[in-house]
């Protein structure tokens, strides 16, 4: 009798244990959270069995904003925390350690159709500006420009606005989109689209990269710096991350998270 | 590694703690080339970059908190001390009473001298999606000063009160710069009209809706080389040809603009009063006959459809035109006895009683212009403006003055060497000014200018000098006289209690400071 009540409470016990699977959630941007960081999760989860995710792409704002209210334990970011955001959360008592986790660049993408097959910076920012309106104007077949973008809760939005606008304001016409898939799926279907996305988005149907000033989203040019809308995407975490989040972050970092980084498209840590 | 990164986050803060919310911002530039130069990690640069960020927030300068939506702020103003003099006669001919205390006689002077200063504070600024926003707080109620004099309110609590040194909003205004070459404001605005002092003062903020257009056209002309290659040796290749250079084009810029306003002039209220509508009572426009006339209850407005250009020519040579029409709109419910200006032939205080400050019969067609060039490095140019009230004979008859419809016109003529830009800079202006009775509304003019009045003559000149890029030393000084006899000089008097005045006299030495 006392060996089988014993042989039960160890049973309960273990199972239990086994119900208890440890959680990790994750918020942030959709650059990152679309395809890399699910597929990651799935290669951890099948080295850690038990362990479960929660991952919500809504943009890098929303990831950074997680951290500093404690409702995440890793945020997503393809843009830096801002003074405002670090103050906040230092205001919080949170500490906002960044680790770069990949490298992207952010491709230009217009149409299959479209002949246009370069610009230069100047040109890009005149699009995206509202400066320019029609393809006849930087060496295309002619037509009004649509302009396709992300929302303003983006890390995308933000990083291309810094790096090939000059902070300028985004061209009233542009249509905010959720995601870069989004992006990519209304591009493919209009002739006269153009738009912005990271680089393991550049495969969708019926669009095209165009490069800039002569340079075009790479492996070796995001590396080298070569391309010039290259740049660092973050987990961002709480001090230095611990339990869970820090597992999976050097997951991430280590070797068999950054070949799956390679294999989604983007560009592995040195 | 991680030492390497500590020693350069201590080196960093050690030099560059008293500017940290400026250096964490600039820090970025130099972490790069540390990186190009292998000489950090990107990932030892981002960590660097948090840590700067994260002081940077716990300054003074980084605990400075906007809302999100502002995307550009701009806090600015300027603080004024001012010596003022005002000095006005009467004529040899009027008024009729003989004079006493407080009362004037023939070639009476009258003069003030007050030291004044002015304050004003604004903070402008852009928001997301093309708004914009100002505010501005400014210095004394009266619309066309933000003066107070030193001592002025010593009778209400003692020396050194505070009664008028009192905080006014000056400025509150909104906008909108969406549409291409077009800005949408309204509220409580400054001008957005091309104008002179002869026609509104500085100081003035008009009240409603404005709509602003322009537009910039770059020509060019002519251009390219147009002579024969010139023959030339050299000791190596014996006979050779030197291409001349290209000659420059001719460039013309254009701007264009369009202003259009609706102003809120007077408010009458109410609009619909309880019972029946109120009469002018006895005696109020009993010389304009209108006495026991229905008090109006509709609003006053001030349009304005001001269409102009702006032509600049090479070597800094410019011209400006604004052509525009004011048209007064109602008559609201201050503003409606009819202007009469004031007389020659009655006591000096009849002749302030009468109504200085009617709208009526008032179609002004307006055109303010300046040339401007250089010779050498000093900027001159030539300025003016020229008014016609369309309905001058409409306004000289409610005034009971019907032979008088041609005192009309106004205008302005001067001559400027210098400008005030930066330190050292000095400028000096002088002009002529010829504003007749039933020419302009006598509530708009600069109260600086023969104290505000209408039927005035005379010269002005304004000197300043920069004591330094914020500083400016300004004198000022007109003197003005009646243009025609048989008239008062009408206006609200600002500063001189004659009417009419048949000279004027006027002198301010001010110290400016910019902010």
């Amino acid at each position: 009798m006392k060996l089988t009540h014993f042989a039960l409470s160890l049973v309960l016990a273990f199972g239990l244990a086994e119900a208890k699977a440890e959680r990790l959630v994750i918020k942030g941007s959709d650059t990152l959270g679309a395809k890399l960081v699910p597929q990651l999760a799935e290669h951890f989860k099948a080295e850690h069995p038990g362990t479960t995710f929660d991952i919500a792409a809504e943009g890098s704002t929303t990831g950074i904003a997680a951290i500093i209210d404690g409702t995440a334990e890793i945020g997503m970011s393809s843009r830096r925390a801002k003074s405002s955001e670090v103050g906040a959360a230092t205001a919080k008592g949170r500490n906002m350690k960044p680790t770069i986790v990949a490298y992207d660049g952010i491709a230009v993408i217009v149409n299959s159709a479209n002949p246009v097959k370069t610009l230069t910076k100047k040109q890009v920012e005149q699009i995206f500006a509202g400066d320019v309106a029609d393809w006849s104007a930087v060496g295309g077949s002619g037509g009004k420009i649509s302009i396709y973008t992300r929302n303003t809760s983006s890390g995308t939005y933000s990083e291309f606005k810094e790096l090939a606008m000059k902070k300028r304001d985004y061209a009233k016409s542009s249509q905010k989109m959720a995601g870069n898939e989004q992006i990519a799926a209304e591009v493919g279907k209009n002739p006269s689209g153009v738009g912005y996305v990271g680089m393991a988005y550049t495969k969708a149907s019926g669009v095209k990269v165009v490069s800039i000033d002569g340079a075009t989203p790479s492996v070796k040019s995001v590396q080298d710096h070569s391309y010039p809308y290259w740049r660092p995407t973050f987990y961002y975490t709480n001090g230095e991350a611990s339990g869970l989040a820090k597992q999976f972050l050097d997951f991430t970092v280590g070797p068999g998270g950054q070949k799956i980084v390679a294999q989604v498209g983007f560009v592995p840590v040195k | 590694m991680l030492t390497k990164k500590f020693v350069l986050i201590a080196i960093i803060i050690t030099f560059f703690v008293p500017k940290m919310s400026m250096f964490a911002q600039d820090a970025g530039a130099l972490l790069d080339l540390l990186v190009r130069k292998k000489l950090i990690t990107d990932q030892e640069a981002e960590e660097v970059r948090a840590e700067l960020t994260k002081e940077a927030a716990t300054t003074s300068g980084g605990k400075w908190k906007l809302s999100s939506p502002i995307t550009e702020i701009e806090l600015y103003g300027d603080a004024r001390l001012r010596y003022q003099y005002n000095g006005g006669q009467t004529g040899d001919n009027s008024p009729l009473a003989r004079s006493a205390n407080g009362i004037a006689g023939k070639d009476d002077w009258q003069e003030r001298e007050r030291e004044r200063y002015r304050l004003r504070l604004g903070l402008r600024g852009t928001l997301v999606d093309d708004w914009f926003f100002g505010i501005r707080f400014e210095t004394n109620t009266n619309p066309r000063s933000t003066n107070v004099t030193f001592g002025d309110d010593s009778g209400v609590n003692g020396p050194f009160s505070k009664d008028s040194d009192r905080i006014n909003v000056g400025q509150a205004y909104l906008g909108y710069k969406g549409f291409r070459d077009v800005t949408l404001t309204a509220g409580r605005m400054p001008n957005p009209l091309v104008t002179t002092p002869m026609v509104w003062d500085p100081d003035i903020n008009p009240e409603g809706l404005a709509e602003q257009w322009k537009h910039t056209y770059n020509f060019e002309f002519g251009g390219g080389s147009t002579t024969a290659s010139a023959e030339s040796y050299s000791k190596e290749g014996g006979k050779g040809f030197v291409a001349p250079a290209p000659s420059e084009p001719f460039k013309l810029k254009l701007d264009l603009f369009v202003n259009f306003t609706q102003f809120i002039y007077d408010d009458a209220n109410p609009e619909n009063p309880l019972g029946p509508r109120a009469r002018n009572s006895a005696g109020a426009g009993a010389a304009t006959h209108q006495t026991g006339q229905l008090i109006p209850n509709t609003d006053a407005f001030l349009l304005a459809w001001q269409a102009g250009a702006r032509l600049t020519f090479p070597k800094n040579i410019f011209l400006q035109i604004a052509p525009t029409i004011y048209n007064y709109t109602g008559n609201g419910d201050t503003f409606n006895i009819h202007y009469q200006g004031g007389s020659p032939f009655v006591t000096n205080a009849v002749s302030l009683a009468q109504n200085q400050t009617g709208i009526n019969s008032l179609l002004v067609f307006d055109m303010p212009w300046e040339i401007g060039w250089k010779v050498g490095e000093l900027p001159m140019h030539v300025f003016g403006d020229f008014s016609v009230n369309l309905e001058g004979d409409d306004r000289a008859t409610a005034a009971g003055h019907p032979g008088f419809g041609d005192e009309r016109y106004a205008y302005q003529v001067g001559l400027g060497v210098g400008q005030l830009k930066q330190k050292h800079d000095w400028q000096i202006d002088v002009a002529y000014q010829h504003s007749e009775q039933y020419a302009l509304d006598p509530n708009l003019v600069d109260d600086d200018i023969f104290d505000g009045r209408q039927n005035m003559h005379g010269i002005i000149v304004r000197a300043g000098y920069a004591l330094s890029d914020a500083v400016i030393f300004n004198v000022t000084w007109n003197y003005g006289w009646r243009i025609n006899d048989n008239l008062g000089t009408g206006g609200t008097p600002i500063a001189i209690g004659i009417n009419p005045l048949d000279q004027y006299q006027f002198f301010v030495a001010d110290l400016n400071i910019k902010f």
